[in-house]
């Protein structure tokens, strides 16, 4: 520990994170570090606990014990406006967008920009259009989308680069990917890769969250494998081989310790 | 706290068991009308026979994950068909005509909530008002009553008379329990109709019409109204507009305290009686407190407030392991 | 191309189809009806009639923008009428009007906390707070009615809160004018609108950016509770008594103008002009129906028909709007 203070602190770091759903232990003691510029992909099965972990870092739940860093500071209250506060952004496959409200709206919910007239918050309408219509062009929506449509005519793909520009945009300093590309078109897959290696290239923190192992080996500078609520596997990427780290899914735990020994860590 | 009272606690009834005791006990201490009299008990019974009736429809359509407000409206619209048509069609005739007003009420509300695909709320709400209108435009707010040879018709008498000194309506209502209750939990029908409230898009991928499931739901819901209607007028043939004004919120207060969530696909029958039983013995304990009339309807608001509450804490403890 | 635009129009303005309704309705009203219904009179009527609903509707639609929905909204009227003319003698116009608000806001309060905070059906629970403070307020009034004595009818004030003309319109239209601008600007222009529409269209996403999703809700029904008791200070200072059954089917009422309006029952979709076309038609309806000597029975009965008919067709409007890009 003492090293890790010397040291200049990693970005996010989780010290042994304990969460129960009544009777069920989401998390068991898991402890795991992530620094800027990395690409991480977090992977492992269903019910592997990686949503759940994910889920304390952008505030929706608290932990039973255990403690979370920011930048060096010990998190003391778990609240989603907090995590947005210091910058991270979690983007979730079905969450995220209102599909009642048009792109610029849904640009800045949360923190909309306002002029103030007579004391009255106006919304700074030409602001938010500005801002989301750079980002319409720049993340390869069709050209024929304007900031004032409405979210609900968007493809999925599209609604996923909105949600990284919006990312990108407010200057976050860690984007979560919670499963980006389920339900994707493999063109709109491929896009919605690129924009997260770009991110990453910018100095951005990237979690990306994936069963696919083959997909995230690509992209990913380090992997992180969960199976039942633990962390099994954490590895840079050249130490072990795709398919390697499939066969250490596969077999849940169990080859661990063969994993490991494979791994100089 | 043993696993045993969890799971008598997981009933969706639990709550409307523990209310009818807590009933009991306090009407004995505290006794305004002869609570254990015969009368008091045997006229409450009646009352909860009725409500009862309503409370059982309203229970299966809270299951299916739907509501019907209509059903005061559709009680007081089957009775004065009953009463007016009886001139016309006889007793058989009358009743056969009323109960198919009934089901093509809900048969008509059902419809518009499958094909049109709008909320139950909507569509019952402005049922409610329909029926409602319908019974003002036909009487012209006059009463009606049926005449005497009419009322000692067999069939009259089946539904109206008593039976060992027990009125025909409590009769009838235990043996819907039964009969209904088997329906839900025993049979195929039941089964589905359960899956189609508990999670519909599951029902609907193992293939389960739900569609059919919810209108036999709506069309059984408006035929108990129309039969609680037969059982008072029959008991006592007389009308008038008001005729089961608000007695949709008695309904769905009955389902409420009786433990159904709204959630659909989970729910009891016995206990909408049970909550029926609750708040028709308050009533009558009320009105023997010389109570303001007005201040039932606010006591069945707090009781409905209470219950839902309840009803969510005890669904979370229960829920929850050991 | 033509087809598109139209599309895109209905898409983006749920409005439209009431607006329709409206100019057919007034154009056969005024051509069927032996010039009983259009004079300045009657028009006049119908113009008091609908701000009193109208800002009725304007609250409830609120709410039904958070995805929630309040049927209290009837006997909060009653109640603000109550307060208002049980009070507007001995402390003045301005507090009984504020006293009035005040009870609409802690109904409202008292709506939102129950549902945020115990995740109950806002359907039964405003439903059951609908019992509630109708039996309160025929309670308050002992079946008897609350008057103001006609002395104290002629004050500035008094007349100011529905109990007399401005420009040949009872003072409640231009009330209606007034709630309806500060109502469009707050949901179209401020971030409270955007995030009240949010939290309609999803609560999920909207929690996921921040937003306090219970907060908002619960502003929406104190909103709501105060102007159903702001419209029945109108309602109150304009017919100068009230009962206790006063308010009874103004919920329905309510509701029908928003779905009328094009409100999606379900959340996030509001349209402020909408419903206060839809508590227009309303009103013309039964106006046309009184005029025409047509019992007013009828219109109970219409009124049921008319908003299961407009919620189906609003929905087929959306289908078809939505169906190709």
């Amino acid at each position: 520990m003492s090293v890790a203070a010397i040291k200049k602190s990693p970005l996010i770091e989780v010290r042994n994170l304990n969460l129960h759903f009544g009777a069920f232990h989401a998390l068991k003691n898991v402890s795991v570090s992530f620094e800027a510029g990395q690409l991480i992909g977090l992977v492992g099965d269903n019910g592997a606990g990686k949503t759940t972990l994910i889920k304390v870092l952008s505030g929706i739940h608290k932990p039973n014990s255990g403690e979370v860093y920011f930048d060096g500071e010990k998190v003391r209250e778990f609240h989603p406006k907090l995590a947005i506060k210091f910058g991270i952004e979690t983007l979730q496959q079905s969450v995220g967008l209102c599909d009642n409200l048009s792109i610029a709206r849904n640009f800045y919910l949360g923190r909309e920009p306002i002029k103030r007239w007579f004391g009255i918050p106006f919304l700074d309408f030409k602001k938010m259009r500005e801002a989301s219509t750079k980002v319409i062009r720049t993340f390869g929506l069709r050209d024929n989308v304007s900031a004032d449509d409405l979210v609900e005519m968007l493809s999925g793909g599209e609604r996923q680069s909105i949600k990284i520009g919006r990312a990108v945009e407010f200057k976050n300093r860690v984007v979560i990917m919670d499963e980006p590309t389920n339900h994707l078109s493999v063109r709109e897959r491929e896009h919605v890769n690129e924009l997260a290696q770009q991110m990453r290239d910018q100095g951005l923190l990237v979690i990306y969250i994936t069963h696919d192992i083959h997909q995230v080996h690509k992209l990913a500078d380090r992997i992180v494998i969960m199976e039942n609520g633990e962390k099994v596997t954490d590895v840079a990427k050249h130490e072990m081989t795709a398919d390697e780290l499939e066969e250490v899914i596969r077999c849940g735990g169990r080859v661990v310790e063969k994993a490991s020994e494979v791994a100089p860590s | 706290m043993t696993l045993s009272t969890r799971i008598f606690a997981r009933r969706p009834d639990f709550g409307a068991i523990i209310g009818v005791a807590l009933l009991f006990v306090v009407f004995s201490l505290i006794d305004f009308s002869g609570w254990w009299s015969g009368r008091t008990l045997g006229n409450i019974l009646q009352f909860t026979a009725i409500l009862g009736c309503i409370a059982i429809g309203q229970a299966i359509v809270i299951m299916v994950k739907e509501i019907d407000l209509s059903v005061g409206s559709v009680y007081g619209l089957t009775g004065i068909a009953y009463i007016t048509l009886e001139a016309d069609l006889g007793i058989p005739g009358a009743m056969l005509a009323a109960m198919t007003i009934a089901g093509s009420i809900g048969f008509l509300q059902a419809m518009a909530v499958i094909k049109g695909k709008i909320p139950s709320m909507i569509v019952t709400l402005g049922g409610l008002f329909a029926a409602r209108g319908l019974i003002y435009v036909w009487t012209g707010g006059s009463v009606r009553t049926m005449p005497a040879d009419s009322r000692a018709h067999w069939l009259n008498q089946l539904f109206g008379g008593e039976l060992f000194g027990i009125d025909a309506a409590i009769l009838w209502l235990a043996l819907l329990i039964v009969l209904l209750s088997l329906v839900v939990w025993r049979t195929k029908f039941g089964n589905r109709l359960l899956a189609t409230g508990g999670d519909e898009n599951t029902a609907l991928s193992q293939g389960i019409r739900t569609d059919r499931v919810k209108t036999v739901a709506f069309v059984l819901c408006s035929l108990l109204a129309g039969f609680a209607a037969i059982l008072t007028l029959a008991d006592d043939p007389r009308t008038h507009v008001t005729l089961g004004d608000l007695m949709e919120l008695e309904a769905i207060a009955a389902a409420v305290i009786g433990g159904c969530l709204l959630t659909g696909g989970r729910g009891s029958l016995l206990g909408a009686v049970l909550g029926a039983f609750i708040i028709t013995s308050v009533r009558y304990q009320m009105i023997s407190l010389g109570a303001p009339a007005s201040w039932y309807i606010t006591f069945v608001g707090l009781v409905v407030i209470a219950a839902l509450i309840f009803n969510q804490f005890l669904a979370r403890w229960a829920t929850k392991q050991a | 191309m033509m087809g598109l635009s139209i599309r895109q129009l209905v898409r983006q303005h749920s409005e439209i189809g009431i607006i329709l309704i409206a100019i057919l309705l007034v154009m056969f009203f005024s051509t069927t009806s032996f010039d009983r219904w259009a004079t300045a009179y009657n028009l006049a009527s119908i113009a008091q009639i609908t701000a009193t609903l109208g800002l009725l509707a304007l609250g409830a639609s609120l709410v039904m923008g958070t995805g929630e929905i309040d049927i209290s909204v009837g006997s909060t009227f009653g109640i603000g009428a109550l307060v208002y003319l049980g009070t507007v003698a001995t402390i003045g116009p301005l507090p009984a009007m504020l006293l009035a608000a005040a009870a609409g806001a802690a109904i409202g309060l008292f709506n939102g906390f129950i549902v945020t905070r115990f995740g109950v059906s806002s359907l039964l629970l405003t439903l059951s707070t609908l019992l509630v403070f109708r039996g309160v307020a025929v309670a308050l009034t002992d079946g008897f009615s609350f008057s103001v004595p006609y002395g104290e009818r002629s004050g500035f004030l008094y007349q100011l809160f529905g109990g007399g003309d401005f420009l040949g319109v009872n003072t409640g239209f231009w009330w209606l004018i007034l709630g309806l601008a500060v109502l469009m600007v707050f949901l179209y222009a401020t971030p409270g609108g955007s995030r009240l529409l949010a939290v309609g269209g999803s609560a999920e996403s909207a929690r996921s950016r921040g937003i306090r999703v219970t907060r908002v809700k619960v502003r929406a029904f104190i909103i709501c509770g105060v102007l159903a008791a702001l419209a029945g200070t109108l309602e109150g200072g304009k017919l100068g008594f009230a009962d206790g059954g006063m308010g009874r089917l103004m919920e329905l009422q309510a509701i029908a103008a928003c779905v009328l309006g094009g409100c999606a029952l379900l959340g996030g979709r509001v349209s402020l002009v909408g419903v206060v076309v839809g508590a227009f038609v309303l009103s013309a309806i039964q106006s046309y129906l009184v005029v025409n000597g047509v019992r007013p029975q009828w219109f109970m009965l219409l009124l049921g028909v008319i908003v299961v008919a407009a919620a189906i067709s609003d929905r087929h409007l959306r289908d078809w709007a939505l169906r190709s890009r």
